[in-house]
């Protein structure tokens, strides 16, 4: 066999929202590295998410349902995967930037010497080889990547390929149901079950209004006021690594390299300076909208909108404008 | 007990993007010319971890341990000024590279030169390549244990034990030392050293080592190249939006917003 692989991100058995960006570039690669295009499903009790999974343009659907893939386990999600690619021998793998995908795409790469390719915005193969490019210094500076032979894991950066769209009754791919070798003892570590945080309104990374706080609030108060206006745009309350860091709200909520990138239609960075760090995780959005006091802060520089003054006037006359003109 | 903190010397990542520049030949990135680089955020976190392994343990020789083409030494010696026992450099021009691969196979030899270790700390990630590599990396050439994204680090016998920051909730995961964590930022700010201790740090000197010294396999070609450099334009043009005060400023912007229907779900036309 050969061809590509996409190891699909699921959560408790449902298939996430980003498997449909993977397939997209699955879709945009697969004339070019031909073998077909191959699904795998981790996880406990995933049927429907390898259900779901067929309605891509794959050739074959892999569910590998076993309860040691029940956690987000690097070690037993890692070596399950090893197997199948032994299995397989795809010649490029896809894999998810979340915090599982990225940690088992670096170490799948250690483990077998092949090249791995993170966080690409845009990838093409050629005879020449893969060519990608991607952000660094948080979106800063693009680099352009060249990895001559394969075979190629590829990271793909969130949201930066559009998801593609389940195929109708005639896109049903081949489920195989795969059972790796999985023995507890020959993984390094041991895991206990995930405590999880309990979910209030939309899901920041699908939002498409975040409203996101920074280190120009001064604590953690002023986020009622940041989820008042979320909550009149139906959005989610976002923030940045400094107002993390400072407690003023969980880190779930962090917006940057190290949290959440987001893309909503709208974003509202409300005292965020803008350092790169931050920008990475937003860049992507339709419109920026900065209120900072400091008019030379690099947000501005990013922003489609901006009011340069305090946060104190600014917000609350900015809800209460948007509570009667949304009223009507 | 030793523990080894991998620390990286990076450009300020508070740096505003229209602030650095290109080295297109070398294919790197330079900060502003007078600007001092920092050591890595999530770098100081993982010294923290350490130090803080030494106040509950006590006998825990901390070593931080760094790879660069040149150090600004006033800013590693932050290390020793915290409570790190020993400071040591590994210095090549060969080593300001983008290349994780090739970091993680000169740490690992850096280490084993040093007699070993039962504990890696490193941070989970660096500011400038974003990568997250190294430490993954390390982990698997040495077939050590791997535990990632930890807020909280502890020992107990010869078993190490993490809390892991994920997404949408907190994992404990344990391991059999010898093992390599990475630390995440929740995991809280690196101290500040007292003024007596940042002075005693000024005297003591750092240990410098080649490659050759260390015993490091010499460097491959890498699998994947960098081949162009870029600097995006923003292609967003800031609209400013005035008022007679913040308020008026405020309600005007809520107006643009209301009628651009921003905010309404739209088909983005991203791709």
């Amino acid at each position: 066999m050969a061809g590509i692989l996409i190891v699909a991100p699921t959560t408790r058995g449902q298939l996430d929202p980003a498997f449909w960006e993977l397939a997209t570039v699955a879709a945009l690669l697969a004339p070019a590295v031909p073998g077909g295009t191959r699904v795998a499903v981790l996880g406990a009790g995933i049927a429907a998410a390898a259900e779901a999974a067929r309605a891509s343009e794959a050739d074959q659907v892999f569910a590998i349902d076993d309860n040691l893939l029940a956690e987000p386990w690097p070690d037993a999600h890692l070596a399950a995967i090893t197997e199948l690619w032994h299995h397989i021998n795809p010649d490029l793998v896809l894999l998810p930037r979340s915090t599982l995908g990225a940690e088992l795409a670096g170490r799948l790469a250690a483990r077998l010497g092949v090249v791995l390719v993170d966080n690409v915005v845009g990838v093409d193969v050629t005879e020449a080889g893969l060519t990608a490019t991607r952000p660094v210094f948080g979106g800063a500076v693009t680099a352009a990547v060249r990895a001559v032979r394969g075979p190629w894991i590829v990271v793909p950066h969130p949201k930066a390929f559009a998801p593609a769209a389940p195929g109708g009754a005639s896109a049903r791919a081949e489920l195989v149901a795969w059972s790796p070798t999985l023995a507890p003892d020959q993984l390094r570590t041991r895991c206990a079950p995930m405590v999880s945080r309990p979910a209030t309104g939309p899901s920041l990374n699908q939002a498409q209004v975040v409203v996101a706080g920074g280190a120009g609030l001064g604590g953690p108060e002023p986020f009622a006021l940041l989820a008042e206006i979320a909550g009149l745009m139906d959005g989610a309350v976002g923030a940045s690594r400094a107002a993390c860091d400072a407690g003023w709200v969980d880190t779930s909520f962090q917006v940057g390299m190290t949290g959440e990138t987001v893309a909503p239609a709208l974003y509202l960075a409300i005292g965020i300076s803008g350092a790169i760090q931050h920008l990475a995780g937003c860049l992507s959005s339709q419109v920026i909208v900065a209120i900072n006091t400091d008019p030379d802060a690099p947000i501005f520089r990013v922003a489609n909108y901006g009011v340069v003054g305090d946060w104190r006037e600014v917000v609350p006359a900015l809800r209460d404008a948007l509570a009667s003109e949304l009223g009507n | 007990m030793r523990v080894v903190v991998c620390l990286k010397q990076v450009v300020d990542p508070l740096t505003p993007a229209d602030e650095l520049a290109l080295d297109r030949n070398r294919m790197r990135v330079l900060g502003p010319p007078r600007s001092a680089p920092v050591t890595n955020g999530y770098d100081e976190q993982a010294l923290e971890a350490a130090l803080r392994l030494r106040d509950s343990l006590g006998e825990v020789e901390v070593v931080a341990l760094s790879l660069g083409d040149r150090f600004q030494l006033d800013v590693m010696k932050r290390a020793l000024a915290v409570g790190a026992d020993e400071l040591v450099l590994v210095q090549d021009p060969g080593l300001d590279t983008w290349n994780g691969f090739r970091l993680a196979e000169v740490l690992g030899a850096a280490i084993a030169h040093l007699g070993g270790a039962d504990l890696i700390l490193c941070g989970r990630q660096a500011s400038d390549w974003d990568n997250a590599l190294v430490p993954l990396v390390l982990a698997e050439h040495l077939g050590l244990p791997c535990l990632t994204i930890a807020r909280q680090v502890g020992i107990v016998g010869q078993q190490v034990k993490v809390e892991r920051a994920l997404e949408d909730g907190v994992q404990l995961m344990e391991a059999d030392l010898p093992a390599v964590v990475t630390v995440t930022s929740e995991l809280g700010e690196l101290r500040y050293p007292t003024v007596k201790a940042r002075l005693k740090a000024a005297r003591q000197q750092p240990t410098l080592l080649s490659l050759a010294e260390i015993g490091a396999p010499p460097a491959r070609p890498p699998l994947l190249e960098v081949v162009d450099l870029d600097l995006p334009l923003s292609s967003r043009e800031c609209q400013f939006v005035t008022g007679a005060d913040g308020a008026e400023a405020g309600r005007s912007l809520a107006r643009i917003l209301v009628g651009a229907s921003v905010g309404a779900p739209a088909d983005n036309g991203r791709g």
